[in-house]
């Protein structure tokens, strides 16, 4: 039985095509990038063409590129590196942000930065009104997702850089572009963005493979130092292979985009239609499944509220017919565990606990999700006698 | 000028307890050596040696590794790394002199630790007693620019001389072993292993005391994931590390669990499974000759804990139940757990019952004859015999 695979914003598996550029480069490509014999500018090559690539994807300069090992260090970098050397301010961050970001923030906070958490309005999007007040001439940083990775909200950052720049003085905006790569057009200028985060495996590239991009005034310093690779931002021997195959996945998941939205679109149909038939009685009413509104989204990602118990039983139960979807919490009544984001949002910690996440990649099909309705229809009988 | 200091011989390894055994001394002895042998096998090997009131260990891998596995066997009392030197004054003086500068390394400059010499002598045909060989070695390692103070009670650094029939041994440091009896010298328990705190505690302690361990655990796929079975897999391979390769058997528990929340009184659902896995134990611990189960249960430690409820608990065991952490607190047992190694595997999120199982409020005197007529309703033996006799056998290797 082929896994459906229903978790995709987790991570996603290799493409084949990257797998073969991958398996290609660690076979025939040996040098070191810094080297200047022959092996070293041939691999020196491979990485700028993948360089090259990244930057068409994003409209950036390719010297904007900075290969990194994935969507937490990006972050790191853009949040940590924009602010180094710089006296403490205020940092502005959003309410929904991915762990990474949150506690770059918190180390921002013990480094004498002021942090504070931006807003979301009742029907889940971002309150720019509120953003607006908060921000002065002393925010020196305002970062901000793009795409939520547990609600695939779309967040307003074009609008939220403009009024940085009007609002505040020398600040950098920093994007955690990891969901929104090849989901959503990434122009970097059209964002205004100082720099925008990236990950390989979330776009069936290699896992441990990422890039921060930065825009043309962005000033960042390096949090890792020993050697000039990456302009002295991101020191050590540069992976070629898998900065290789990272170039290959971002290209496909680019040119990919516009089929994978139409699918997405009709996938995302399919499942809040089979989510009408999911019900169950639970504490003496009858609670029924439905996708978690949060604003303007992308289609490929969704929190769904799974009725009865919490929504780990349902993820379990649904492995058993090889269907698998995310879960943040723990199915333990003394677990603290609980996504702060979902809190973020207004839900208790009893209702947070029964949001699942269902997301999709280019490779999820609508037969995937009539396999995976019907799985949670057979689940939900199951569990009817438990509620 | 200081000279790197090579590794040492042999460790000298130290037994407490097990030699007061009177007649069974030679069997608890013989089983000590069969657990360093063991022990030593995943660190590369080396030869165990009796001796008189001591085992001599020579590794043959990084005799570090060796060192801290001897110091994770039950039944020792210390390890200490020796060299051999030879026996005469001059050699003892000299072997002395490296050992201490290499010791002062560690202390930093313009410090005055205390220093003593000890000298035992097992082999009495040495020209000089213990005290008068002692202060001669002590007078040939300082000079007038020693930076050490001679101090006779808890010196800071302690140099000694073992002089025995086999040869002369010198060494500085004493690293303490867990003590008590060698594993499996008192018989085989099976502990009821959760993926808490507590359980994995009171497997060391029945270790400690001379049982070879094994391990039952009850999984309820699918309302517990995978990442519970990998903990409870992760914390025997750290108890391995103390008992050698150790046993687990799983039983599948979703059904019993089923069984009970549908047709039992919601309050009395924690003591009917707790009765259940008891009697599924006592089962798997006659089929594998085994004289005990082991529990990590605790008197008063959660609100259901009471007299009562462990009473009727243990009744649903047929074999006796050993609960080594019966009248501890949580701080020492949390302590013990830090010590072992199990407390980081502990407290990782994963759950070891689902939620939808859990009554909202547990019985807190529950009897046992009411138990019993709701199980024999149930038909829950037959449940239990079906999942023992469908109950998975692994083994697990310390380091795998």
């Amino acid at each position: 039985m082929q896994p459906v695979l229903l978790d995709l914003a987790a991570t996603s598996p290799l493409d084949p095509r990257v797998r073969e550029c991958l398996i290609q480069h660690l076979d025939e490509v040996h040098g070191n990038p810094s080297s200047r014999h022959a092996l070293g500018t041939r691999a020196r090559q491979v990485v700028e063409h993948a360089r090259r690539r990244v930057a068409r994807c994003l409209g950036a300069e390719p010297k904007g590129i900075v290969f990194t090992s994935g969507g937490t260090e990006s972050n790191n970098l853009g949040l940590l590196g924009s602010v180094r050397n710089r006296k403490p301010g205020r940092v502005l961050v959003g309410p929904t942000e991915h762990a990474s970001v949150r506690t770059a923030a918190a180390q921002l906070a013990n480094e004498g930065f002021v942090v504070e958490t931006l807003r979301l309005k009742p029907d889940g999007q971002l309150d720019l009104d509120h953003a607006a007040e908060r921000m002065g001439d002393d925010v020196v940083l305002v970062a901000q997702m793009l795409v939520s990775n547990e609600l695939g909200t779309r967040y307003p950052v074009q609008r939220l850089a403009r009024l940085a720049r009007a609002r505040c003085g020398r600040v950098h905006v920093h994007c955690d572009g990891v969901q929104a790569l090849g989901k959503i057009d990434l122009d970097l200028e059209e964002l205004g963005v100082d720099s925008l985060a990236l990950s390989g495996h979330k776009v069936h590239g290699p896992k441990g493979q990422g890039a921060l991009a930065l825009g043309k005034n962005s000033q960042i310093k390096p949090l890792l130092f020993g050697g000039s690779q990456e302009e002295g931002l991101r020191p050590g021997t540069e992976n070629v292979p898998s900065i290789a195959a990272f170039g290959l996945a971002v290209d496909l998941a680019h040119e990919g985009q516009a089929d994978f939205n139409k699918t997405a679109e009709i996938c995302l149909r399919d499942l809040e239609e089979a989510l009408t038939g999911v019900s169950l009685m639970h504490q003496n009413s009858m609670d029924c499944a439905r996708i978690l509104q949060a604003g303007e989204r992308v289609n490929s990602i969704c929190a769904v509220h799974l009725p009865g118990p919490p929504a780990e039983v349902w993820q379990h139960h649904l492995e058993e017919y090889g269907v698998f979807i995310g879960v943040g919490s723990a199915c333990q009544s003394a677990s603290k565990a609980v996504s702060p984001v979902l809190l973020a949002l207004g839900l208790d910690a009893g209702s947070a606990r029964q949001i699942a996440r269902f997301s999709f990649s280019r490779e999820t099909t609508p037969n995937d999700i009539g396999i995976a309705a019907s799985a949670l229809r057979q689940v939900s009988k199951s569990l009817k006698d438990l509620s | 000028m200081t000279t790197e200091l090579q590794d040492p011989d042999i460790l000298l390894v130290r037994y407490g307890e097990l030699a007061l055994k009177g007649g069974n001394r030679a069997l608890f002895e013989n089983a000590l050596v069969r657990n360093l042998q063991g022990a030593l096998k995943h660190v590369g090997g080396g030869e165990v040696i009796r001796r008189w009131g001591r085992i001599q260990v020579k590794p043959a891998g990084r005799w570090r590794e060796a060192m801290r596995s001897c110091a994770q066997t039950f039944g020792i009392k210390s390890v200490s790394p020796a060299w051999n030197t030879e026996r005469n004054l001059e050699s003892m003086v000299a072997m002395g002199r490296r050992l201490l500068e290499n010791k002062l390394q560690e202390y930093p400059p313009g410090s005055q630790p205390s220093f003593r010499v000890t000298v035992k002598r097992a082999d009495k045909t040495f020209p000089m007693t213990s005290g008068e060989l002692a202060l001669a070695i002590a007078d040939g390692m300082l000079d007038e620019d020693s930076t050490v103070l001679i101090q006779m009670k808890n010196a800071d650094i302690d140099f000694n001389i073992d002089l025995r029939p086999e040869g002369t041994f010198a060494f500085l440091e004493r690293e303490p072993g867990p003590g008590g009896l060698p594993v499996k010298t008192l018989g085989r328990g099976l502990c009821l292993l959760s993926g808490g705190i507590d359980s994995p505690v009171a497997a060391w302690c029945a270790m400690k005391r001379g049982l070879k361990v094994s391990f039952v655990s009850f999984h309820s796929p699918p309302y517990i994931g995978e990442g519970s079975r990998m903990k409870i897999r992760d914390l025997i391979r750290v108890l391995a590390e103390w008992q050698g390769p150790s046993t687990l058997h799983e039983v599948q528990f979703a059904d019993i669990q089923l069984a009970i929340r549908e047709g039992a009184p919601e309050s009395l659902r924690t003591i009917l499974y707790r009765r259940s896995m008891q009697r599924i134990a006592s089962h798997l611990a006659r089929r594998s000759k085994t004289g005990a189960l082991i529990t990590g249960e605790n008197l008063g430690q959660v609100a259901s804990q009471t007299l009562e409820n462990l009473a009727c608990i243990g009744a649903a065991a047929n074999i006796q139940v050993l609960r080594p952490l019966i009248t501890h607190d949580k701080e020492d047992v949390i302590a013990l757990a830090k010590r072992i190694g199990t407390f980081d595997v502990s407290i990782r999120d994963e759950p070891d019952c689902c939620t939808v199982f859990q009554p909202r409020k547990p019985a807190l005197r529950a009897q046992a004859p009411e138990c019993e007529t709701i199980e024999a309703e149930l038909g829950l033996v037959t449940l239990e015999e079906a999942q023992v006799r469908a109950s998975a056998k692994e083994h697990i290797h310390p380091g795998s």
